[in-house]
């Protein structure tokens, strides 16, 4: 059995029902083990990292008093090295927020939705992570509440001599016509002494007409190991617009479910990378449209240099009644080198007629022409290499709505 | 008078992808004088340029350029910018997603940053872009847009002299500056050009029309072909090849 699942004394272990959960968890997990190359899903990440047995699992949380500093007023909950940190932000009217413990304890509507989106022995990091179904958030949006300054879940990690090893579960609701920007900041600080394992799922129900930006950006250590899977159920009229940002960790995967389940619900689902070294980055999306008159959109931009492989598998699937469906994808790559690597799976499977897809993806390599003109006006290789891959990404990044984020975002991939 | 020769070139030779394209190549151009160059199409004269400003894919294979007595060639195309030499291009090139205004910025603190002098905020940058665009027709609407993307073929070559002008060099090569240019245009641009002559300024005048050489009066004349200089005159040389052509100087093939 893989050294990711330990028994550790998780709070509420003594209540059965909720044992169970975090048994399935553990039995999906156990059946398929960490994914390799045989994996269909995990055929070009391969996670052999992850199949080390010297994973630690902190079991007391120890407060830091690392601030994150961002340029955006925002309503900040933040996790330390995998655990809750009580915040002194006052919420508006309209919003909850409770550590997911609590909300799987005394907030008996959560498990309309908890651990029911993602179907874990299809997905065995959700599975791990269910195994430990403990931290977390839940957000509660109220009906017709737009929330004015965006939402940010920060987790924040300080790697240590061991490796650690945590999840974060996060169940994001929004009813009837709310409308929220929410954002996942990964990052850490200190020395980078362990390569620890941030395994994180988020699952995110937009009721009908609920409006939701998600934007992440994932800045873990190089040295880091950060899995994550967010899967959003989509209803009528709702629209998820999504943005994710890697530019961390050694291995990166970022994938994301979209189920358009009713009529009307669209999906923006974008995101850039920027890796060196020896990263593995991954962005991996299936945009199921299960309904008709449901739209989707991606476009996937990487800047791989050094040694660094870049992923991207993306598939778009339509159901037989989904009619009047459309649905684009489009995954370029800038390659900074000439051991820099991508590799892409598009994947269309279509059962309905009557709709409109299309899928690209195209790489190439910075212009020499233009380098060369930016040099010969004095301006330095290195800032104009910059410059070149901050235009590049400009398009992408500019499709983030808040402002203010856009400008954080676009400082981040620098 | 005794003259301070800028630009020393020593019988330079290149070549492009095993093609030897310049053959010993001589020119000395002393501070303050305008030389241009003519010859037939694909003499090397565009090759020239790009090998004195150090561009990738050019391989010098013989000969020495001093540029105010340091070695040219060792040094790498921004250092040679930031050194003082500018080359207006034959084609200049599109960029893209970057702002001009946003790239003429860099350049301009990047040459200031060279010789230590504060970098400009953006108020002084923009006053700055704004006088000397106003004199060579660029509004500030051009240098909103992403770098020479759609730019028409004489916008290219103003926003390159607009370039000069804002980065002050000591020596321009113009490689065809007045190729794409209409009669009204090429007066306004050849107006930019003599804004520089201060009696220090130095220029290599690429051109095929004797025209660009009635506004900007050069001191010599030089024909290139076959990867050297095989003829050289004044002003009036420019007149005679005007007439004549190139025939005496290309080699029966
Ligand atoms: N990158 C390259 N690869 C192959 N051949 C090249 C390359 N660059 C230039 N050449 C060749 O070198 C020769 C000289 O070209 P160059 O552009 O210097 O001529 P030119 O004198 O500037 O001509 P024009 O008057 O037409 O501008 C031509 O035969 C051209 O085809
Ligand atoms: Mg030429």
């Amino acid at each position: 059995m893989s050294s990711l699942l330990q028994k550790i004394p998780l709070i509420g272990k003594e209540i059965p029902w909720l044992n169970d959960v975090r048994q399935k968890g553990a039995e999906a997990f156990a059946k398929t083990g960490v994914p390799t190359a045989k994996t269909e899903a995990w055929k070009y990440t391969k996670p052999r990292e992850l199949c080390g047995d010297d994973f630690v699992i902190k079991q007391s949380k120890k407060d830091s008093d690392w601030k994150a500093d961002l340029p955006f007023e925002a309503y900040q909950i933040r996790f330390e090295n995998g655990y809750f940190c009580p915040q002194e932000s006052t919420l508006p009217q309209g919003v909850e927020v409770v550590p997911l413990i609590e909300a799987m304890l005394f907030h008996p509507e959560v498990w309309k939705h908890l651990c029911k989106m993602a179907d874990i022995n299809k997905y065995p990091f959700a599975a791990l992570n269910q195994s430990y179904l403990n931290e977390g958030v839940y957000i509660r949006i109220e009906k017709n509440v737009e929330l004015k300054k965006p939402l940010v879940i920060i987790s924040h990690t300080t790697p240590g001599e061991e490796n650690l090893f945590f999840n974060l579960h996060n169940l994001i609701v929004l009813e009837e016509n709310a409308a929220a920007t929410l954002v996942e900041y990964h990052t850490w600080s200190g020395e980078v002494k362990s390569r620890y394992f941030a395994n994180l799922v988020n699952e995110i129900y937009l009721s009908a007409g609920a409006h939701l930006e998600h934007i992440k950006v994932q800045a873990e250590a190089f040295k880091a190991n950060h899995v994550a899977l967010s899967v959003v159920a989509a209803n009528k009229d709702s629209e998820y617009k999504s943005f994710c940002l890697q530019r961390g960790a050694n291995i990166g995967r970022n994938e994301t479910l979209v189920k358009l389940q009713e009529s009307g619900a669209c999906a923006e689902v974008n995101a850039a990378y920027i890796m060196n070294g020896w990263a593995t980055l991954d962005t991996t999306t299936d945009i199921e449209h299960l309904s008709a008159q449901t739209t989707s959109h991606q476009l996937v931009k990487g800047v791989i240099g050094g040694d660094a492989k870049g992923v991207f598998q993306g598939k778009i699937h339509i159901a037989p009644n989904a009619v009047k469906t459309e649905g684009n994808q489009l995954h370029k790559a800038l390659l900074l080198s000439n051991t820099a690597e991508v590799d892409v799976k598009p994947e269309l499977e279509i059962f309905a007629d009557d709709v409109k897809c299309s899928h690209g993806a195209a790489s190439g390599e910075l212009d020499e022409d233009q380098l060369f003109y930016m040099r010969s006006r004095g301006i330095g290789l290195e800032e104009a290499r910059q410059i070149l891959i901050d235009a590049y990404l400009e398009d992408v990044i500019g499709k983030i709505k808040h402002e203010g984020i856009r400008n954080w975002v676009e400082k981040e991939a620098k | 008078m005794s003259k301070t020769p800028l630009l020393e070139i020593e019988d330079l030779c290149a070549r492009v992808e095993d093609k030897e394209i310049i053959k010993g190549f001589n020119l000395t151009i002393n501070e303050g004088e305008v030389h241009a160059l003519m010859g037939p199409n694909g003499a090397g004269k565009s090759t020239l340029s790009n090998v004195l400003c150090g561009k990738k894919g050019y391989e010098v294979t013989g000969g020495s350029v001093r540029f105010k007595g340091k070695d040219l060639l060792s040094m790498s195309p921004e250092d040679r910018a930031r050194e003082g030499i500018f080359l207006s291009m034959q084609y200049p090139v599109e960029i893209p997603g970057v702002p001009t205004s946003t790239f003429l910025k860099h350049a301009v603190n990047a040459i200031r940053k060279y010789h230590n002098l504060p970098e400009l905020d953006t108020m002084e940058f923009l006053k700055m872009v704004r006088e000397e665009g106003r004199k060579l027709g660029v509004d500030s609407e051009m240098i909103k847009r992403p770098l020479n993307v759609g730019f028409s073929g004489g916008e290219k070559k103003r926003l390159e002299i607009l370039q000069m002008s804002i980065l002050k060099p000591s020596f321009a090569i113009m490689d065809e500056v007045d190729s794409g240019l209409d009669i009204d245009a090429l007066k306004v641009v050849s107006e930019g050009v003599n804004a520089l002559r201060d009696g220090k300024f130095s220029m290599l005048v690429i051109t095929h029309y004797q025209r660009l050489l009635n506004y900007v009066v050069p001191d010599f004349v030089h024909v290139y072909a076959d990867g050297h200089i095989v003829k050289s005159g004044n002003k009036d040389l420019a007149l005679e090849l005007e007439e004549k052509g190139y025939a005496e100087f290309v080699k029966e093939k």
